[in-house]
């Protein structure tokens, strides 16, 4: 999190004050002792990224550690060496030394020709820049397969830069902070390194689809991601509700003006990709002027989307109460507001409640759109991780993480149909004809519930089926 | 080194030759696959198509691939196009997300070749092999002309949103040198740019040579305000299973850049 990085940022005019410094001391010292000028500057010392979420660079695992180094005007290198700390790994034969110019922006040359050996912890390099004719005058050193300890801390790296005129001096180099390996990572790297995960990942199913290390190396980086999108969708969910049952009023009201802006906006919802109406809210409202934050609008997109699904849900759920509740409702005096209020709703939820749970299931699903858009969710971190790795693992840990809550949820809605179905006897269809016809002016709950199984299905295959098609 | 790499490629393909000769290419598939990575024990490349090469490639990377209509142009299709000439196989691109093309080769049912701006790392090349390189490119960072972010002085304070496309060099390079900025990432080169135009992000960061490609033709509002010389070697992916391919393309790579063919591509895509 915290490199201590200085950016390569010399401007001209640092360059010209560095130059112009050179020369006032080179004058100086001409009088005095041997040179102390400062020919090189160090423009950052960085190690790359190697955890598999934020910018971390942890101990124990590989990284590349990056050198920088701006040299004053006039003067070629000829050598460079970084001495690593005790306990630090390092490879030499993919390092690398580039020339470059314009403080880093514009490339000279790789040397191909510089000599790279490592003595101890010290690695040197020496090259010979001389029929570049002063075309660069900024060095670049990449040392790759570094590992640092595992216990991590602020590594101090030194080095020395040789002149070609033969001079070695010695340069500032800003410390790495490096993390501690986590607990995950140690033990995927013990799992690594024996035999029989050499064995397993000779099979390539295996290897590509359930590679152990990588199994423990996703959950902890892909919870992460599994808190993001329940957040999401804890939020979203309890919004959609009030606005859904607001649309299945509308759709349902006398008025024409209302039940036609509920029925455009739950055909239009209903009837274009979610996929496509978090690109236009993420990219095209921007453009428009209006910006929200990443996070509510995934919510906004997502609760907006299950509303006019669950409207559907609703309207199935309040047409398929008798009429009779509403004539007893009314006949007792109850005006149409109460009658909705206190009789038909709440008669409605427990014949939603299954189906309700499954759009709730879906949505948590639909999360994973949002991915596309930057938002970091079960599935952006496992993508991450894909990509760095080439292998399928972090998808199957991600797929674990959406079953913890949808099995549960899916056994809930399979309880509560049976419990359903039992309060109403199960019985064939043909006798709850009859015993619906007997009572047909009582308000009794226990007979409504045959209807509420058929309606409840039919809800629920119809929203379903549409849904597929996302 | 690139002599004798030619040379073995050349051993190779006259090894092949002959074995073309008397038996059928597909009944070895299987036997093959255990083969070692030396040149004399492998005989045969690995199609999953025989007689045609499938490229797994990401079209959202100009001036490299990119749709024009339903075809997918540019530089490293007429590239391939050529080696694929050389090699007497017929070419057949698929569209893939670009973080997935790896896990694809090194699978290797579904397609013989990653072709997408790939930069050559160790790192990846740990999992699977490299053809030689082709192109050097670098990394850009592009903002918006009339944002906040005009110099790269900017770009060091907390808390900056950098787009970057998931799994490339351009994602790490950032994480790396700007440890305070908010780096999301995002599946397509396109992407990163409508992020930034939309305003979800503060600055772009990919390769250079896609950076220019997207602000003129589509970004005009944009500007490139760091370019980071990163050095990095352009190659193609093929499965570590399948050394023979590697030598044949690294072969017709090495023809292609004598004849100046390589050099006419470039000049044709303006890289």
């Amino acid at each position: 999190m915290n490199l201590p990085t200085t950016v390569p940022q010399q401007s001209r005019g640092a360059r010209i004050a560095l130059a112009a410094l050179a020369v006032l001391i080179a004058f100086t010292c001409t009088f005095s002792v041997p040179a102390t000028a400062l020919a090189l500057d160090t423009s950052k010392t960085t190690a790359k990224t190697n955890s598999d979420s934020g910018a971390d660079v942890l101990g124990g695992k590989e990284t590349r550690v990056t050198w920088e180094g701006q040299a004053a005007e006039g003067e070629e290198l000829s050598g460079l060496s970084l001495t690593f700390p005790a306990g630090t790994q390092f490879g030499v034969d993919d390092a690398r030394v580039t020339l470059l110019k314009d403080g880093g922006s514009e490339r000279v040359a790789v040397l191909k020709n510089a000599k790279i050996t490592k003595e101890g912890q010290t690695i040197k390099a020496t090259f010979d820049v001389s029929s570049y004719k002063g075309a660069g005058d900024f060095y670049r050193l990449e040392v790759y397969e570094v590992v640092f300890p595992v216990a991590g801390g602020d590594q101090q790296l030194t080095g020395t830069y040789t002149l070609a005129s033969g001079q070695t001096r010695d340069m500032d180099i800003p410390v790495i902070s490096v993390v501690e390996t986590t607990l995950p990572e140690q033990i995927a790297g013990a799992i690594e390194s024996t035999d029989w995960y050499k064995a397993w990942c000779e099979n390539k199913f295996l290897k590509l689809f359930l590679n152990p290390a990588l199994i423990v190396r996703s959950i902890p980086v892909v919870f992460h991601g599994f808190l993001m999108a329940l957040a999401i969708v804890l939020c979203a969910f309890p919004c959609a509700i009030p606005l859904g049952l607001i649309l299945a009023l509308m759709r349902m009201s006398k008025l024409a003006v209302l039940r036609g802006i509920g029925s455009v906006y739950v055909n239009v919802v209903r009837g274009t990709p979610l996929f496509l109406q978090i690109y236009v809210a993420f990219f095209g409202l921007p453009l428009a002027g209006i910006n929200v934050p990443n996070f509510p609008l995934g919510v906004i997109v997502l609760f907006m989307n299950s509303a006019a699904y669950l409207c559907e849900i609703f309207r199935a759920g309040i047409q398929s109460i008798p009429k009779g509740q509403n004539e007893a409702a009314r006949s007792l005096g109850m005006n149409a507001a109460q009658t909705m209020i206190f009789v038909i709703i709440p008669q409605t939820v427990r014949r939603v409640i299954p189906t309700m749970t499954s759009e709730f299931i879906l949505l948590y699903k639909d999360t994973s759109l949002l991915a596309a858009v930057g938002i970091m969710e079960v599935v952006q971190y496992s993508k991450s991780i894909v990509a760095s790795t080439g292998s399928i693992t972090p998808y199957i840990v991600a797929a674990l993480f959406y079953l913890v809550i949808t099995l549960p949820l899916a056994k809930f809605v399979g309880n509560l149909e049976a419990k359903l179905a039992n309060t109403d006897g199960g019985s064939a269809p043909a006798k709850k004809k009859r015993a619906n016809k007997k009572d047909s002016v009582v308000a009794n709950g226990e007979i409504e519930s045959s209807v509420a199984i058929a309606d409840g299905e039919a809800a629920m295959g119809i929203p379903m089926t549409q849904k597929g098609g996302k | 080194m690139k002599k004798k790499l030619i040379a073995i490629a050349a051993a190779a393909l006259m090894v092949v030759a002959l074995a073309g000769c008397s038996s059928s290419s597909s009944s070895s598939a299987s036997a093959s696959a255990s083969a070692s990575a030396s040149a004399s024990a492998a005989t045969e490349m690995k199609l999953v198509t025989p007689g045609t090469i499938t490229v797994g490639t990401s079209p959202d990377y100009p001036p490299f691939e990119n749709l024009e209509g339903n075809d997918i142009v540019g530089f490293e299709v007429d590239l391939v196009n050529a080696v694929a000439g050389k090699l007497g196989v017929k070419v057949e691109y698929k569209a893939m997300n670009f973080d997935s093309i790896i896990a694809a080769v090194e699978a290797g049912t579904q397609i013989d070749l990653g072709m997408s701006g790939f930069t050559i790392t160790p790192e990846r090349a740990k999992t699977i092999d490299f053809t030689t390189s082709f192109y050097t490119d670098d990394l850009g960072i592009a903002t918006m002309n009339n944002g906040a972010f005009t110099s790269e002085d900017a770009l060091a304070a907390d808390g900056v949103r950098i787009a970057v496309q998931s799994g490339t060099t351009g994602e790490s390079a950032m994480k790396e040198n700007y440890p305070k900025a908010e780096v999301t990432s995002y599946t397509s080169s396109n992407d990163i740019f409508a992020a930034l135009s939309a305003g979800k992000a503060d600055a772009a960061c990919t390769n250079i040579s896609v950076v220019n490609a997207m602000l003129t033709e589509s970004y005009n509002d944009c500007s490139v305000i760091k370019k980071i010389s990163s050095g990095e070697d352009y190659g193609l992916v093929v499965a570590k299973g399948n050394p023979v391919l590697t030598q044949k393309i690294n072969a017709a790579l090495a023809d292609l850049e004598k004849d100046g063919t390589i050099a006419n591509l470039l000049a044709k895509w303006n890289l």
